[in-house]
């Protein structure tokens, strides 16, 4: 459903994403790894059409997103750490909106919404204008709306940052029962935690390039760490930073 | 989804969100809105009056000429609103088009590009223009009434602004997709400080040479001479100019050739814009995506460059280090703000170009209640443009901290002196600018010494009172933007200033001006010797308006600042 080949990014002199070859099925739950600046957000926007590679191409569902976007985007949701909402509409205005542009009929909108509400505890919200919201309240909102065309590839970055723990179960226990439902889940994030309860496969990404990828397990045995999966990322990582010194001199 | 279908929604959304806006403010405040109101009224009304009675002595003075003058400034007028346009449309098309937010959640939308630009481009049309064309309404109407014209004609001047906006958007949106496409995002802000400047520069320099001393007929002469630029019929405002003109003499058939000239060449501009978005458009975008933040100053001595107002504060004996670096923080964040400066360069420009046709005045030198007239003007326009100025980048100062506020709140009496050292810092800036400009313009005029004094004296009281009222009013009346603490964002000081507070500001500004100005200008008049011949107490009134203006300026700057620092005191943040 994404796959990445050999796909490439620069800015500049510096390489952002390197040669990053990826393939993530439909029903996968596919977590991104990575320390800050490994690379990741780029990859995402990438992957969303937000950036044109340098070489290289990334297919969505069989659509290169930079030949076809269109097509392509027709089958994405993509949830930035920061979405962008209209301040000004109303959470059901927003959705509506948000339906509309994906070409779905108003009655269906407003009975997905109701779901998608109920769900992520919106529906105190649906009077109020988006700019009074909190932060993970407008998270749910973004989240509520991205899943509302029901996307065969979702694409989110940092979905818990700011989400009260009750919140935080509902948007996992929602994401994986889509990856169950056959959509093809990319998940960036630094909570580690996350990644090792929901993720079928784990990618690690450091300087731009995967260094690992791989069931839990996998991972576990390429780092020889049998811990969690934080003595597994620190124990990749580390390898990483100390092969890196070495190969450059 | 194609076009057809995602504007119809995009403009119910922006139309409910408008409408929302114009109810929260009818909500937040009547005094807002009444102020508001009310400049908007005395700005129609005064320049509509302004502009008839001109156009009147135009064309009952100069027997002949004065149909030719009135038409001149037509042209003239449409020549600036024609670049101003087009400077405008820039400015706020590339940071929609670029650098906002609301691009990047479209551009994950299953729409073309050219539909995101297409979309994008109206709205910059709409908002690089309304205001030009609001500005421009009183002096169509005035040129209307002088003319003698039915209210059909008010209806087509309007239809003949629409494909002129159209045009202009979509020059302003070419020239920005070639910017982002082929340079770096730094270099479009560069680029147009860089414009800015040197607009003013010609401008200084066109107008400067103009000197309408001799004949009324060799200055009207020059004047005729030295706009002759704005006749050129390949320019759009010429068309525009010389289709209302057209319709203002009832030909007719003129001015739908000039109008259709210009739709022709609109909705070919805007073909030729969205035409070229396909391919340019998403390039440019991903381009101005991938440059990220650049390195501030990478000099080749490997020291970082320091801008000279921040050495000179670093130096400054007797101010204590956490007003020193409260005072270096705003320096540098003002010096990095490139966006910032293209406006900064507008105003003084605009200051530099009055200053430099002082001198232009010379109408009757020999005349005392002349020059006292023009000297007092001199300072009206140097005090306006600083109330603007003060106002524009004083006054957001205190909002712009925003949910930084905690930062210096949590040190020792932060808040006070936060305040304290904007107050001085925007005090010092503003007398070293207002003084040399004003002393220089008396200069320039040959002013003699105790005027100058008298006139420096004044510009650094009001230095300090409208930095006062700028500093002051901005904390007792701070514009966070919507929503909660947290949610706190607004980082646009143009938008901070749109807000209540801002517009409060300004009106306390103009009305302190007005005080002074009267104060030292009526006893002048009153007590000159040209009226009551000369007098034992013409040196008195001169005192003693200048002790008014002093008490004044004191209880302006002093008023606002202690309010602001008494609430300060109990902020919650």
């Amino acid at each position: 459903m994404i796959k990445t080949e050999q796909l490439t990014k620069k800015f500049g002199s510096l390489t952002a994403v390197d040669n990053l070859s990826l393939s993530i099925e439909p029903g996968e739950f596919f977590a991104f790894l990575g320390p800050n600046a490994a690379g990741k957000t780029t990859t995402i926007k990438l992957l969303a059409g937000l950036l044109k590679p340098t070489s290289g191409r990334a297919l969505i569902g069989g659509y290169d997103i930079q030949e076809e976007p269109t097509k392509a985007r027709q089958l994405i949701s993509y949830v930035p750490d920061f979405p962008f909402l209209y301040d000004k509409l109303q959470p059901m205005e927003f959705m509506l909106l948000v339906g509309q542009l994906y070409g779905m009929d108003r009655s269906e909108i407003l009975r997905a919404s109701q779901d998608l509400f109920d769900l992520l505890h919106l529906d105190e919200t649906r009077d109020q204008l988006i700019e009074n919201l909190s932060h993970g309240t407008r998270q749910r909102v973004a989240i509520a709306s991205a899943l509302l065309h029901n996307p065969r590839v979702i694409i989110i970055d940092e979905p818990m940052v700011g989400l009260d723990p009750r919140s935080a179960r509902v948007v996992k226990d929602l994401l994986k029962s889509r990856a169950r439902q056959g959509v093809a889940v990319f998940l960036s994030t630094h909570i580690l935690e996350v990644a090792e309860e929901l993720a079928d496969r784990i990618g690690i990404l450091n300087r731009g390039r995967l260094i690992a990828v791989g069931t839990m397990s996998e991972l576990r045995e390429a780092s020889g760490e049998m811990g969690a999966l934080e003595d597994t990322f620190l124990a990749l990582t580390r390898e990483e930073e100390e092969a890196e010194p070495a190969e450059s001199t | 989804m194609n076009a057809i279908d995602f504007f119809p929604l995009f403009l119910k959304a922006n139309l409910r969100m408008t409408q929302r806006r114009i109810s929260q403010l009818r909500q937040q405040s009547m005094l807002m809105m009444a102020v508001i109101l009310l400049f908007v009224t005395g700005y129609w009304v005064g320049a509509y009056c302004l502009v008839h009675w001109g156009l009147g002595v135009l064309v009952h003075e100069f027997a002949g000429l004065g149909v030719l003058l009135v038409d001149r400034m037509l042209y003239l007028f449409f020549a600036f609103l024609f670049l101003m346009l087009i400077f405008s449309n820039m400015i706020i098309g590339y940071s929609s088009l670029y650098e906002s937010q609301e691009t990047q959640w479209m551009l994950t939308l299953p729409v073309r590009h050219s539909d995101v630009f297409s979309w994008k481009l109206a709205e910059t049309m709409v908002l690089a223009s309304w205001a030009f064309v609001f500005l421009a309404t009183p002096l169509m109407f005035a040129y209307g009434m002088a003319r003698q014209v039915g209210g059909l004609f008010y209806l087509k001047v309007f239809l003949l602004l629409l494909p002129f906006m159209i045009l202009t958007a979509s020059l302003g949106a070419l020239a920005v997709l070639l910017i982002a496409r082929y340079f770096q995002r730094r270099a479009f802000k560069w680029g147009l400080c860089a414009m800015a400047m040197i607009g003013v520069l010609l401008a200084v320099a066109h107008f400067h040479t103009i000197h309408p001393e001799g004949t009324q007929e060799a200055a009207l002469g020059q004047l005729l001479r030295s706009s002759h630029l704005t006749l050129k019929p390949v320019l759009p405002s010429y068309w525009v100019a010389s289709g209302v003109i057209a319709w203002g003499e009832k030909s007719e058939g003129r001015g739908a050739f000039f109008f259709l000239v210009l739709l022709s060449n609109a909705l070919m501009g805007m073909l030729v814009c969205v035409g070229i978005s396909g391919r340019m458009f998403y390039s440019g975008w991903s381009r101005t995506q991938s440059q990220g933040g650049f390195p501030l100053s990478a000099p080749r001595s490997g020291r970082p460059v320091v801008p000279l107002l921040h050495r000179l504060v670093d130096r400054l004996p007797g101010i204590d280090p956490i007003t020193r670096a409260l005072a270096i923080k705003d320096i540098r964040t003002f010096c990095r703000d490139i966006s910032q400066w293209s406006q900064f360069a507008i105003f003084f420009g605009l200051l530099a170009l009055h200053v430099v046709n002082m001198r232009n005045f010379a109408y009757d030198w020999n005349n005392e209640f002349w020059a006292a007239f023009v000297s007092f003007l001199n300072l009206g326009a140097t005090s306006m443009t600083l109330a603007t100025l003060t106002t524009r980048f004083v006054y957001p100062q205190f909002s712009l901290e925003g949910k930084r506020l905690w930062l210096v709140g949590m040190a020792p009496d932060g808040l006070r002196r936060m305040l304290l050292e904007k107050f001085w810092l925007s005090s010092a800036v503003s007398v070293a600018i207002t003084l040399s400009l004003t002393l220089g313009s008396s200069w320039l005029r040959g002013e003699p010494p105790w005027m100058a004094l008298l006139l420096g004296a004044t510009v650094v009281l009001m230095s300090f009172a409208l930095s006062g009222i700028a500093v002051g009013t901005g904390a007792l009346f701070p514009n966070f933007g919507s929503g909660s603490t947290a949610n706190r964002r607004d980082d646009n000081p143009a938008k901070i200033v749109s807000g209540f507070g801002g517009t409060f500001c300004f009106v306390l500004s103009l009305a302190y001006i007005l005080l002074v100005i009267g104060g030292e200008a009526l006893p002048f008049y009153f007590y000159l010797p040209w009226v009551n011949g000369a007098n034992d107490t013409y040196g008195w009134a001169v005192v003693g308006s200048w002790v008014f203006t002093a008490t004044i300026s004191l209880v302006a700057a002093a008023v606002p600042m202690s309010l602001a620092l008494k609430r300060v005191e109990s902020l919650e943040f």
